[in-house]
């Protein structure tokens, strides 16, 4: 361990201020916080909160109903990021409906959904747009590319999410934020510091073990005088404007909309949709899906969880109906999710 | 919600970069970044270059405790 | 085409069938105790004798540093050597799909007969099905093995004690990255190979150090995180890792840096996990640095008394987290 990290240490082990909770928002942090082991070292007034930014936690039973209905009812070759195969529909997962015989491909990337459509013109490769300010620059690069080339077997299906008025659902639920890294480093950091003149504090923090070490300092020493602040620590990778290029790219081929969130019910404009020009490349339309909305079981707390209104283990099914073999909630599917690092780190 | 990798870029050729991480490649869309070179340090994320990155996480987190201390 | 090809007749147990066994097995499997009757007689020269068998499927079949054929050799042969059993005799059952092309089957029989010499194991009898196409994925090997376990060896998933060290042979989850980027459904490219090896001479180079070896287990599909469990959960100990002192390849942690996966729950089909007593601990990995498949050995934690049944590791900031338990499918976290 080097001075610098034990020095971080030192500040975090012996904070004595006033109780503090920090939100850390992003899904990738919380699963990192997990692994590094950095709750251990918090003094028992500061307490760590898992925030909505795990995109697979948030993205309704509805969404994998849809998904469902195109892979089986119409035929369509589903891609995907991995972790939304697991994930429960209402009647069935991915996983499920792959074992009925749908198709289904994790993939890595938007683009190379692009690059199947491209090799196999007989297939309707479809993909499972899913995530943030982060992610959704890719669908919308994969949706640009099809439309240049004229890929007429290549659509998305759509749940991308937008943080902003996320924030704004969470008012009061943290003292201090941990903001996503990587959705500022598209982003900028005007909203940090917008929030900050409303009172709100935060750093933006990286994902490595000596990142997120020192972002936690960062937070505690500025925390001791009360007064909101704002610091970014992740200074290698997020500038103050962000991705222009990236953002542009986003203006030009998707527009705000209203979006449900798992648990925490439809957020207005707090999701991304592909523009009216981009039509033919927006599976409900091109397939001309029927309105679906999933029923998510009633025992699972995940929304409950997702605004750090409960912890995991406070819900009535984690960890005897609800483990990762068998997830009733999407926070227990995603390694990202609250549940799951709860349950894989023996948290009680 | 976001995996991110730094890698070094080998090559970029018509809006495409070939990166380097720890000795895994692959190929990434280098469209969203202006002027990329080889040599580049990039921040990858869903097989898209999202940002130029300019020095070691170690280096950085020095420079941010000696301001806080 | 179709002399280039394995047919249904090839496994209709007519003239076919005998001409493919001795074209293709018997040519590689040639030994004085390889059979024509209905089953083998063999001599087994002393009492406590060691017996397993394994199924291989591996998709592709062929892969940077082995095929399935040297996979299905290994894989038993690591089985047995585990127990402190120097692996004498095997058998192996063949399902091949209709089509599956003559000389690839000669190139896996080839790599067996290669393996099996490296181990000093004879194979003695054999079966051969051959499948309609689609049946089954191209080709599948059973193997089963005998081996007589050493008199010095007393080893056993149960024995770890507090106090023991924790030995891995050599850097995790090579071969799990490699079949990944075979299968080359994430466009990544690395330089890196199997660690499919047969073990057995490792094994005996541990008992030249000491007898007192409590444990050896292969790491195998779920890659040495799922033998820890295993072994904390059998022994009713808890294990401490430090995870500064694992060692992985790399490319390999830039693979699963890329995809989001952990390289302790990679598969390995070469690699060693050792429990033995913390004195004797650097003596054996001395003498593991200088076999050949197990250069880069270390040791990677030690047995503890309390947290039973957990696997808990030390982390690059001084804290201390539990390692996840082993998971299903492992599937890529990327956003």
């Amino acid at each position: 361990m080097n001075e610098k990290i034990k020095a971080a240490r030192d500040i975090i082990t012996n904070y004595s201020g006033r109780p503090l909770r920090i939100m850390e928002v992003c899904g990738t942090h919380t699963h990192e916080i997990f692994k590094i082991g950095l709750r251990k070292l918090l003094p028992e007034n500061v307490e760590l909160i898992s925030g909505p930014g795990c995109p697979v936690c948030v993205t309704p039973v509805g969404f994998i109903d849809e998904a469902c209905w195109l892979a089986l009812e119409k035929g369509c070759v589903i891609t995907t990021f991995g972790d939304l195969i697991r994930v429960p529909g209402t009647e069935m997962s991915l996983a499920g409906a792959r074992a009925k015989g749908a198709q289904v491909r994790p993939v890595y990337s938007p683009m190379d959904a692009v690059e199947m459509a491209r090799q196999n013109p007989d297939e309707q490769i479809v993909f499972l747009a899913v995530g943030f300010e982060t992610t959704t620059p890719s669908a919308c690069l994969a949706a640009e590319t099809a439309k240049k080339e004229g890929l007429e077997n290549f659509s998305l299906l759509t749940a991308n999410k937008t943080m902003p008025n996320a924030y704004a659902a969470l008012e009061g639920s943290a003292d201090a934020f941990l903001y996503p890294g990587h959705v500022n480093a598209i982003t900028g950091t005007g909203i940090c510091e917008e929030l900050k003149a409303k009172g709100v504090s935060g750093v933006v923090a990286g994902f490595t073990a000596s990142e997120l070490l020192t972002a936690m300092a960062v937070i505690l020493k500025n925390a001791e005088s009360g007064e909101p602040f704002f610091v970014n620590c992740y200074p290698r990778v997020v500038k103050a404007e962000g991705n222009p290029a990236a953002q542009k790219l986003v203006a030009k081929v998707m527009e705000p909309c209203d979006s449900e969130w798992r648990g925490l019910g439809v957020i207005p404009m707090s999701g991304m949709k592909l523009k009216d020009e981009y039509a033919e490349y927006d599976a409900r339309k091109k397939y001309a899906m029927p309105k679906i909305t999933g029923k998510p079981n009633p025992a699972c707390r995940c929304g409950d969880v997702l605004q750090g209104k409960c912890k995991p283990s406070d819900c009535k099914v984690f960890g005897r109906g609800c483990t990762p073999e068998h997830p009733v909630g999407a926070c227990m599917v995603s390694d990202e999710g609250a549940c799951s690092a709860y349950y894989q780190y023996g948290m009680e | 919600m976001c995996v991110g990798l730094s890698a070094k870029v080998v090559s970029v050729k018509d809006g495409t970069a070939l990166i380097d991480a720890q000795g895994a490649k692959r190929e990434v869309s280098a469209d969203l970044l202006e002027e990329l070179e080889p040599g580049d340090y990039v921040m990858v994320h869903a097989g898209v270059a999202i940002a130029k990155i300019t020095q070691s996480d170690e280096d950085e987190t020095v420079d941010i405790m000696e301001n806080l201390i | 085409m179709a002399e280039n090809t394995v047919t249904l007749a090839h496994g209709a147990g007519g003239k076919q069938t005998s001409e493919l066994i001795s074209k293709v097995f018997k040519a590689h499997f040639s030994n004085p105790e390889f059979t024509a009757d209905d089953a083998a007689v063999l001599n087994i020269p002393q009492d406590r004798i060691a017996f397993t068998t394994d199924g291989f499927i591996v998709s592709p079949f062929e892969f940077n540093g082995g095929n399935i054929g040297k996979l299905s050799i290994c894989g038993t042969v690591n089985d047995l050597s585990c127990m402190g059993a120097k692996p004498m005799y095997m058998t192996c059952a063949f399902v091949i799909e209709e089509g599956f092309p003559m000389d690839k089957l000669e190139e896996i029989a080839a790599a067996m007969e290669k393996t099996a010499k490296e181990a000093g194991v004879k194979i003695v009898a054999g079966d051969t099905k051959v499948a309609g196409k689609g049946q089954v994925d191209k080709v599948f090997i059973t193997t089963t093995g005998i081996g007589c376990i050493m008199d010095n060896a007393h080893t056993s998933g149960t024995y770890a004690k507090p106090g023991d060290a924790v030995i891995v042979t050599g850097d995790v989850g090579r071969h799990g990255c490699t079949i990944l980027l075979a299968r080359d459904e994430y466009g990544i490219d690395a330089d890196v190979d199997s660690d499919c090896a047969p073990l057995w001479g490792t094994v005996e180079s541990l008992y030249t150090v000491t007898d007192d070896i409590h444990v050896i287990r292969d790491a195998t599909r779920g890659g040495v995180g799922t033998v820890l469990y295993e072994i904390a959960e059998q022994s009713k100990v808890g294990i401490r890792l430090n995870a500064a002192d694992i060692p992985v390849d790399p490319a390999v942690k830039g693979v699963c840096g890329m995809l989001g996966l952990e390289p302790l729950y990679l598969a390995c089909e070469g690699r060693l996990v050792i429990f033995a007593p913390q004195d004797k601990a650097q003596a054996i990995v001395d003498k593991l640095h200088e076999g050949k498949y197990s250069k880069n050995a270390a040791i990677i934690g030690t047995v503890t008394e309390d947290n039973v049944g957990r696997v808990v590791m030390e982390t690059e900031i001084g804290a201390q987290t539990l390692l996840p338990q082993p998971g299903g499918e492992l599937l890529p976290r990327i956003c």
